[in-house]
């Protein structure tokens, strides 16, 4: 029933879920990903009552969006999102080294999109789109805002692991945590299809 | 236990090294379905309730492909996690429709 | 198992701090739980002193709302749910037969963050001002422009910060009952309980997402300008309500679930019997959890939806009432025939089913939208609500108490005293709500901190009064009983009640540390009764005594929690309450906040690159203890 119970040497094909201590973090997460659809959810909502109500001689999501800078924040986390399942299938193959670059790169993409998001931000706000201009710029910030920040705590999140893999090898203890935060990092994708869709896509069109 | 270990191991006999190429093709969809989601918005003049509908549909294929492949949603054993999923969004569909419907009503 | 690694296992106050044991998180939970129960309680009967006259003026009248406000807050929050988890912790993992929960170390994060939110709550009656715009903090009464000062700040942010530790905590549980059970222990085969707090924990998972983002955008609205719910700048205030009541009336659920299991085995217990219709009980507890998520609106009827959302709403309430019938149904027929023993945890549970039956059919009355519109706002519902949660959730909540305590602590609760709690809790409860539905329907209406003379009210408020000091002297009695019984000797045997039916009573009270020296075998549903019916006096065990692996106790959980207290009090104080000068540049930069944030990501990190080892139980450590055989 411990960690350590069923190393001998060579890792078994799916190491997350050698050990119940993986498979219980595999199953919380997937719990806690349950009650963060719910947490998105419910911002969505929340945007998609507020949406219209810009006020008057604020930028309107038309004006404001552009899509090309959302076409190419979703072309960044959907590769990001392929490149951390190739260190997932990396790490079930026992390829330590590739399991690494592919996690480095998956990291760099991340950071790709957050620049993307701040750039896009600042204009947004020199144009006269801040936080407490309406109801729609408090609900699209929170909303954005919060993807965002998922993103970042990911982007750290991994780093850290990489940091680990490097000190502690691939194990047991460790590999369950790499699957747990490619998982997380699928779900951030996941979460940004909706939000393109429904935040610019939807506004795009009125 | 020992039921869920030797599922365990008769898993690892199954697939052993499934490659790439499933993955690719998710992607390469995924980017497809952006596309054409993208190039409606762009092309404009089209019935805005029609093009809603449309983008939410495109959207939820997108996000189901992915769930499946990427996630591994459609392997065995994710019994709990796919209830855990489909229960939030469940609860989801339930705000949304008050948010749509009956905030401003 | 070579690992020799040496872990550091602290006694005195240094353990409870570092405790990841479930069963002391669970006494912990007890504890503070019980604090905050008595605050809330000291609050309720301040109210109705207020209230025992006509023109009273005992407190003031911004002083009654900050009192109702923190009444309504503090007993939800803080006082129903960590006892609920206090009972969780405490059983659960002994009920399926698991030697511990599945994250032991986000439980003791848990109990400290739900600890860290609750006292944040309640410096607010220090430091300027307790939160006054009722438990519910509807828009825009709650909104900077009519409720300024930091009342509802520490409202806000002391909720979101309990709701983490509720949040974790639920995450817990569903995955220690999913992956923790013992052979055998298939889900049909699983206690009452352990299924209430399944599906309990399920609902806190879907549930308080939404309350989470509900605060953080009223959050926003206070302290950073947002205007979701500002209607001057396009926000909407009923979308509060939506939020709110998407939260909440699942809360209402998540809180009488519990109530049902303990319930449902304390009167299986003591009436000897099966629990009738077992499996009919759990499919009402899995779609009453289900349908608690399609009625929000029914606390909204007033609000203006129309007729099509009324009726829809009002329907779906109405269907609840079926699976709760179910339920009082099979225990009625649980204790028809049985050879009934009174115990006090059994006169709670007897009690708790006509008191949740009356409760139940001024809910169906509530669910009738049109009647709806003259219930509204009135003290009739004051009284349904206290009917389901003291008469259900509290009722339930001391029958368990009473009846796992000698599993808590070792020692059984005295039976005359807990007689005299009972009698004097029961008739205060019933004297304190029963006038209420009369006060009601005459038209007092809720949350105002005075009312005329000459309008009939008089006896009937003095009346309430009398009985909420009777349900004080009750509590009080059960105070005293713990007291008194905690100088006996811890003297309780394995089945102190001679008749319990489920896996924790087939171990020694209170449970060892590691819980079960061997995983037990199950073979049937009341896997303990079975055992004894074919003349066992133990379980099979499912695998040979050897060493046992232990996490090791941890101090981070705490510091985390101090971590989010002090950056919330932080953005509290960034509005710009300090002129100028060293402490407003600390404020008004978020520093202190940052600060606070920092301390728990810190946390998180350390967590994350050191490895926890744990230590290990050694099978001659283990045959020294009493009771259990080699």
């Amino acid at each position: 029933m411990s960690a350590h119970s069923h190393v001998d040497g060579k890792l078994p094909h799916e190491p997350e879920k050698a050990t119940l201590e993986g498979r219980n973090k595999v199953l919380g997460f997937w719990l806690f990903l349950g009650a963060e659809t719910v947490l998105f959810g419910t911002l969505f909502s929340a945007f998609l009552a507020l949406r219209h109500q810009v006020g008057d001689g604020n930028p309107s999501s038309q004006e404001l969006f552009e899509l090309s800078t959302t076409a190419w924040a979703t072309f960044i986390l959907l590769t990001s999102s392929l490149t951390s399942v190739f260190a997932i299938q990396a790490m079930h193959t026992n390829k330590v080294k590739s399991m690494i670059i592919w996690l480095v790169v998956t990291v760099l993409l991340g950071l790709g999109f957050l620049a993307l998001e701040v750039v896009e931000f600042a204009t947004y706000v020199d144009e006269g789109h801040k936080f407490s201009t309406s109801a729609f710029s408090s609900s699209f910030y929170t909303l954005v805002g919060f993807h965002g920040a998922h993103v970042l705590f990911g982007v750290l999140w991994i780093s850290i692991l990489i940091a680990q893999i490097f000190k502690k090898g691939l194990t047991v203890v460790t590999a369950p945590k790499i699957y747990v935060a490619g998982i997380y990092w699928h779900f951030i994708d996941v979460v940004w299809v909706f939000i393109f869709t429904v935040v610019y896509l939807m506004g795009k069109v009125g | 236990m020992s039921a869920e270990h030797s599922a365990v191991e008769e898993r690892e006999k199954h697939h052993k090294h499934e490659g790439p190429k499933k993955h690719i093709i998710a992607f390469i969809f995924s980017i497809l379905l952006t596309i054409i989601a993208f190039a409606m918005v762009a092309a404009g003049e089209i019935n805005t309730t029609f093009i809603y509908i449309f983008l939410v549909l495109m959207a939820a294929i997108q996000v189901f492909v992915q769930m499946g492949f990427w996630m591994h949603m459609k392997d065995r054993g994710h019994a709990f996690p796919i209830i855990g999923i489909l229960m939030g969004v469940f609860v989801v569909f339930t705000i949304v429709i008050m948010a749509e419907y009956w905030a401003w009503w | 198992m070579a690992h020799a690694h040496k872990v550091k296992r602290y006694s005195g106050l240094m353990d409870w701090l570092t405790t990841v044991d479930h069963k002391k998180i669970g006494i912990l939970y007890l504890i503070a739980g019980g604090f905050f129960f008595l605050v809330g309680g000291l609050e309720a009967l301040l109210i109705r002193i207020q209230l025992w006259k006509p023109l009273n003026d005992f407190v003031a009248a911004h002083t009654y709302n900050e009192l109702l406000t923190m009444h309504g807050t503090t007993m939800i929050f803080l006082a129903a749910m960590p006892i609920i988890f206090a009972l969780m912790n405490a059983i659960v993992p002994l009920q399926i037969g698991a030697r511990d929960v599945a994250f032991p170390f986000v439980n003791a994060i848990g109990f400290w963050t739900f600890f860290a939110g609750g006292v944040l709550l309640n410096v607010s009656w220090f430091a300027g001002g307790a939160p006054d715009a009722g438990w519910t903090s509807y828009a825009p009464l709650a909104t900077n422009t009519f409720s300024g000062g930091h009342g509802v700040d520490y409202y806000v942010i002391g909720l979101q910060i309990a709701g983490i530790g509720t949040l974790v905590g639920g995450i817990n549980f569903l995955a220690t009952i999913i992956n923790m059970r013992a052979p055998g222990m298939s889900f049909m085969r699983m206690p009452m309980f352990t299924w209430t707090a399944f599906i309990t924990s399920a609902l806190i998972l879907f549930a308080f997402p939404a309350l989470t983002v509900g605060l953080v955008a009223m959050m926003f609205d206070r302290l950073f300008g947002g205007n979701f719910f500002e209607p001057t700048n396009g926000g909407n205030a009923v979308l509060w309500e939506h939020i709110f009541w998407i939260f909440g009336h699942p809360e209402v659920y998540i809180l009488i679930l519990p109530a049902f299991g303990v319930i449902s085995e304390v009167i299986s217990t003591f009436s000897r019997k099966r629990l009738f219709g077992y499996s009919s009980m759990v499919f009402a507890t899995v779609l009453i959890g289900f349908l608690g998520f399609m009625v929000w609106a029914h606390h909204m009827f007033t609000t203006g939806l129309g007729p099509v959302a009324n009726a829809l709403f009002s329907i779906a309430t109405m269907l609840i009432a079926v699976p709760t019938g179910i339920k009082i149904f099979n225990w009625l027929f649980t204790m028809w025939g049985g050879s009934i023993k009174f115990t006090t945890a059994n006169l709670f549970a007897i009690g708790f089913v006509p008191t949740f039956v009356m409760g139940g059919v001024t809910g169906v009355m509530l669910a009738a939208a049109p009647a709806d519109f003259q219930y509204h706002d009135s003290y009739f519902v004051v009284a349904h609500f206290h009917y389901v949660i003291v008469g259900g959730l509290i009722l339930g909540l001391f029958s368990g108490l009473y009846y796992w305590w000698p599993k808590m602590f070792g020692r059984v609760l005295h039976e005359g005293l807990g007689k005299l709690c009972f009698w004097t809790f029961f008739i205060g409860f019933h004297l304190t709500f029963f006038v209420q539905h009369f006060l009601g329907l005459m038209g007092m209406p809720r949350r105002v901190w005075t009312y005329l003379d000459g309008q009939g009210f008089n006896n009937l408020n003095m009346i309430s009064t009398v009985g909420a000091f009777l349900m004080g002297v009750g509590t009080i009695v059960f105070l005293l009983n713990v007291v008194i019984t905690s100088f006996k000797p811890r003297n309780a045997t394995n089945d102190p009640w001679e008749d319990g039916r489920t896996l924790e009573w087939s171990i020694p009270s209170p449970a060892p540390e590691y819980n079960f020296a061997q995983t037990p075998l199950v073979r049937g549903y009341d896997a303990f009764w079975k055992e004894k019916m074919e003349g066992k006096k133990e379980m099979l065990p499912a695998e040979p005594l050897g060493s046992i692996h232990m996490p090791s106790p941890s101090i981070l959980p705490l510091i985390m929690a101090v971590g989010l207290f002090i950056s919330g009090l932080g953005f509290m104080y960034g509005k710009g309450d300090y002129g100028d000068g060293f402490k407003a540049f600390l404020f008004n930069n978020h520093i202190v906040a940052i600060i606070g944030l920092a301390i728990t990501l810190a946390c998180m990190f350390l967590r994350s690159v050191i490895d926890d080892h744990g230590f290990h139980i050694e099978p001659d450590e283990i045959t020294g203890d009493k009771g259990v055989k080699a």
